[in-house]
């Protein structure tokens, strides 16, 4: 018996001394044929490096592993079974688009690996389907959910209405696209501000799924005669709704967009000054935060561009969030891991120290805050949280001349 | 309509009793990219099946969503079997699609098929605008997978439904449907004075097909657990079964079947080679086959011989 | 006699309604013109390629996308403003547009239609993703003053610029009417369409006719890719949608039928802007549109039917 154990003891030790030198892998899975999972993807590949450089995590250096999901479940399916069944990856991290996360969701569910994501808004659909604690506890939801963007902003405009009093808000008019993204801004901002504002809306068809008439919309917001007036769509539609909002001559006091990404060019177009925005992170903050810099210098400088959307530095996060919980833990054992995430507290090129607490249904959400921009003189300047600000905001928005 | 030959019987028989017993020997992986696979090859089937008549149809999508939303709604709201529910969406899709034929398959050409694709966009609408009932643009999660999730289990289901569909479409090929629908597809005035009656085989052909679409709809929201407007009523739920078709060569039930294993295994293998930009490539195979394969796969191997 | 009666009823009708929106909802009049003249000037060169050529088109969106970048690409190489950089873009794309046509699409012409129309797909999925690589999939907008012009009457104000596809769409259709029933080359090609064997037994070159329509129709393509930088957003995935709201609308119109496609368009943007008015309709102005189309189609079967 007692050479059994002898001999069962030594090749466990050799095992482990044999997989000291071996690679940790991570599975990512994004959108690659979008700038956001492109630049996602990129900038995980660039925390990896910087990782690597710096000696690896336990003396075992980082292996990422990216597929792409195609913005489709099924191809998303495919990539989680490939990157755990063939790869034989240690965690996985990524996501973006809610509707590919669900696609995801029962394989996650199967193979109980860490996941950090880095994508999925849509709560009422994701986060269901993840479902409470303890069977979630594997996910941990790095962007915030609908709800969590939602109060934020609430949070956010109390704060600048009394940091400014020259800003009054009374009535709100959000128009908002008709997919899924639009719908829940919709919902969220009927719930979360319809008590203490008066709160109107209407959709239009965003000109990414090809729309791009806002006129029946902007009458609508014109008649209402809107405090701040709110569109929820994307890209594509930033500069076309400026020109016939110009053209009608709507000037609403503040006028604000939150689309996951502005076109290339946005700040160089007269139409952009003191357009407020929703967003996460801007290359503003390199001057006031040292990790926005030294995230936004190493991109830069890898990829030869500028990160366009928070998806890059989020996803650099994610990284680091994994590489310091895995350094913590002494292993990448999924029960060690999950404690050691539990205890993150890692300070993000997104301005605030990352965290994970209980959001509605799950036990592990990450970012739950925004953050209140404004584009001046070509840049995205932060209004707030007035602790990480860039500049102060400029009121009303201009009238058209 | 030729005879079956013992060779191709066995053959037939061999691949059967493999794509049964392949969770048996393949790993998760193999097994997601196959039930992929299955779903547009069943879809790519029950389009040729119509398509033999002449009638192209653009709306495999709608009735695909169509089945999806039946069956997910009918667990959601009604508290339906799962299992059942996919019966239910083939079921549902089939009356659907009795009431639309009786309306529109006197159209010919183009102006069906336009009518198909302004179906299935006004079925899309009407499931993302009644947000109290089908759950809006934001689509429904459901408990949980079919058969909780087990790979095995939602392959064999998958298989299930294509083999549905390879029977359908086969016994449309070996029955005297086939020479019905051949003959209206090839000149329909001689197969009216024939005495064929060339709204009945068309209806039957449009209603199999169509309870083939929702059925595999259905099987395939029981499998993901999720349905919303944009995921189940994808135009590439139309665009890539026609492709696969064409390419694996139409008017045959093995035609479909080579042209989903062609471009559905092309399509994994490129993504992982080619990680950005792949679907260049996927794009660029499309046109090459069929500049030089006009008959398709199948139809190469037939030897060039007219297609029936 | 009876319906030439329902004729002037209807037409009647039409103005009495025209005269009521006028006055009670100008904006739907405004606003539905202007995306009417947009869905037609892309829709008539589809038109004109289905017409002549028989083929459906299903990259038409894409080679508008390709053009549009071509523009877009010009403009910021050379500070050109699209509206000069039209011309060369048009040319561009006409050229592009021949090539693809003789390395690919005329060598599926003697296969069954259902080839030319997965070729089509194909070219389109090729197309948009060679874009993607190049250009990735962030949008890119030129920003230009004149594409904000308006124009106040009263307390309304709207843009001005969007008509300039009302123009463009009828310009196209007046041109296409003059070359296809007054010069040869058109009369020609109009007897292609109608019966491609019977025109080739009568001498004409079948094949120089088509890849000069195909020319034609990508020369217009090009231009429209140009104006429509000028007002929209453009990513690899803007043509997609119009080709399927383009394929539409030359069904409703019927085959070869180019003054249709106009009154097509003009049904259909006129009703999408009168049923955005309503709040609760807003959801449903797409709906419209389909329910349209297959009231025209059948409607038209059941004519023919009669008849």
């Amino acid at each position: 018996m007692k050479r059994i154990v002898a001999l069962a003891t030594a090749v466990l030790m050799a095992q482990l001394v044999a997989a000291q030198g071996a690679p940790i892998k991570i599975g990512g899975i994004w959108p690659l044929s979008d700038i956001t999972g492109k630049q996602g993807s990129a900038a995980a590949q660039l925390a990896v490096a910087e990782i690597n450089k710096a000696g690896g995590v336990l003396g075992r250096q980082l292996e990422l592993i990216v597929v792409d999901d195609e913005l489709k479940a099924d191809k998303a399916a495919a990539a989680v079974e490939k990157l755990v069944t063939v790869d034989k990856v240690d965690v996985l991290v990524g996501g973006m688009a809610s509707g590919a996360e669900l696609g995801k969701i029962p394989a996650f569910k199967k193979y109980g690996k860490v996941v950090i994501a880095t994508g999925a808004a849509g709560s009422g659909t994701v986060e269901k389907a993840l479902g409470p604690s303890p069977d979630s506890d594997f996910y941990f939801h790095l962007h915030p959910w609908d709800y969590n963007q939602g109060a934020s902003y609430s949070e956010g405009w109390d704060a600048i209405q009394a940091q400014y009093p020259n800003m009054k808000i009374k009535k709100i008019f959000l128009a908002y696209e008709e997919g899924a993204f639009g719908k829940s801004s919709w919902d969220q901002t009927k719930v979360l501000f319809g008590g203490r504002y008066t709160v109107d809306g209407a959709p239009f068809k965003s000109a990414a799924m090809g729309g791009g008439d806002y006129a029946s919309m902007l009458e609508a917001a014109k008649d209402y005669k809107p405090d701040l007036f709110i569109w929820a769509g994307y890209d594509a539609d930033a500069l076309p709704m400026l020109e016939q909002a110009k053209a009608m001559k709507f000037n609403p006091g503040i006028y604000l967009g939150a689309p996951p990404g502005w076109p290339i060019g946005f700040g160089t177009s007269r139409l952009s000054a003191n357009v407020m925005l929703y967003g996460m992170w801007a290359p503003a903050m390199n001057d006031t935060n040292k990790a926005s810099k030294k995230f936004y210098d190493g991109f830069v400088a890898k990829f030869k561009e500028e990160p366009a959307t928070y998806f890059a530095p989020l996803s650099y996060s994610a990284i680091f969030i994994l590489a310091d919980a895995i350094k913590a833990a002494g292993t990448v054992e999924t029960a060690a891991l999950i404690k050691a995430l539990k205890a993150t507290k890692y300070e993000s090129p997104l301005g605030e120290v990352i965290t994970f607490s209980k959001s509605n249904i799950i036990a592990h959400q990450g970012i739950k805050r925004q953050k209140i921009l404004q584009w001046q003189a070509g840049r995205q300047e932060v209004i707030w949280p007035l602790e990480a600000k860039t500049e102060v905001p400029v009121y009303p928005f201009p009238q058209w001349k | 309509m030729k005879k079956a030959s013992l060779p191709g019987i066995l053959a037939a028989f061999v691949i059967a009793a493999l794509a049964v017993a392949l969770p048996s020997f393949a790993g998760a992986y193999p097994l997601q990219v196959a039930r992929n696979v299955i779903l547009y090859m069943a879809l790519a089937v029950s389009w040729d099946m119509l398509l033999r008549s002449g009638q192209i149809s653009f709306g495999i999508a709608g009735l695909f969503g169509f089945g999806a939303y039946a069956s997910v709604l009918a667990v959601l709201r009604g508290g339906m079997d799962p299992w059942l529910s996919i019966l239910f969406a083939a079921l549902l899709s089939g009356i659907l699609s009795f009431a639309i034929g009786l309306a529109i398959l006197r159209l010919r050409l183009m102006y069906f098929s336009i009518t198909t694709l302004a179906l299935a966009e006004i079925l899309r609408i009407i499931i993302h605008n009644l947000h109290d009932f089908s759950g809006g643009p934001e689509g429904v999660v459901l408990e949980g997978s079919i058969a909780g999730g087990n790979a095995s289990a939602l392959y064999l289901l998958s298989l299930a439904g294509l083999a549905v569909a390879i029977g359908t479409s086969l016994y449309f090929e070996k029955s005297k449907l086939h020479l019905a629908l051949t003959a209206i597809r090839n000149n329909e005035t001689s197969a009216r004075s024939s005495g064929v009656d060339i709204f009945r085989y068309l209806l039957i052909a449009f209603v199999a097909s169509s309870a083939i679409q929702g059925m595999m709809g259905g099987i395939y929201v029981q499998s993901y657990g999720f349905a919303t407007p944009e995921s189940v009523f994808d135009a590439n739920f139309t665009l890539l079964p026609l492709a696969m078709a064409l390419l694996g060569g139409i008017h045959s039930t093995i035609g479909p079947m080579l042209g989903a294993i062609l471009l559905g295994l092309a399509a994994e293998w490129l993504k992982l080679q080619i990680p950005y930009g792949h679907l260049v490539v996927y794009g660029i195979i499309i046109i090459i086959v069929i500049l030089f394969m006009p008959k398709g796969l199948y139809g190469l191997a037939r030897g060039g011989r007219k297609s029936s | 006699m009876a319906s030439k009666r329902i004729k002037t009823m209807a037409t009647m009708a039409g103005a009495a309604a025209f005269v009521a929106l006028a006055i009670w909802k100008p904006t739907v009049l405004i606003y539905g013109t202007q995306q009417a003249g947009l869905y037609a000037s892309i829709a008539i060169p589809m038109g004109l390629v289905l017409g002549i050529v028989h083929i459906v088109n299903l990259a038409h969106g894409e080679f508008m996308m390709v053009a549009a970048y071509a523009a877009y690409s010009l403009s910021m190489a050379t500070g050109m403003d699209p509206l000069i950089a039209l011309i060369p873009t048009a040319a561009a794309t006409s050229l592009f547009g021949f090539l693809v046509y003789r390395l690919t699409i005329r060598n599926a012409l003697k296969a069954p239609e259902l080839n030319q129309l997965i070729l089509t797909f194909g070219l389109g999925i090729t197309l948009s993703q060679i874009t993607n690589i190049l250009f990735t999939s962030q949008t890119r907008k030129l920003s230009l003053d004149y594409v904000s012009a308006s124009v106040t009457i009263g307390e309304l104000s709207f843009g001005i610029w969007s008509f300039v596809f009302v123009a463009a769409a009828i310009a196209m259709t007046v041109g296409l009417k003059l070359f296809l029933t007054r010069t040869m080359m058109g009369k020609a090609a109009v007897a292609v369409g109608q019966n491609p064997r019977g025109a080739a037994i009568v001498g004409i070159d079948v094949d120089r006719t088509y890849g000069f329509i195909f020319a034609l129709a990508l020369a217009m393509v090009g231009a429209v890719g140009a104006l429509f930088l000028t007002k929209s957003s453009i990513f690899p995935g803007v043509g997609g949608p119009f080709t399927m709201k383009s394929f539409c609308l030359v069904a409703m119109a019927g085959v070869g039928n180019i003054p249709g496609i106009l009154a097509a368009s003009l049904l259909l943007g006129l009703s999408e802007a009168f049923l955005r008015v309503f709040r609760e309709l807003r959801g449903w102005a797409d709906i419209v549109f389909f329910v349209l189309i297959i009231a025209v189609i059948l409607g038209r079967s059941l004519k023919e039917r009669k008849s």
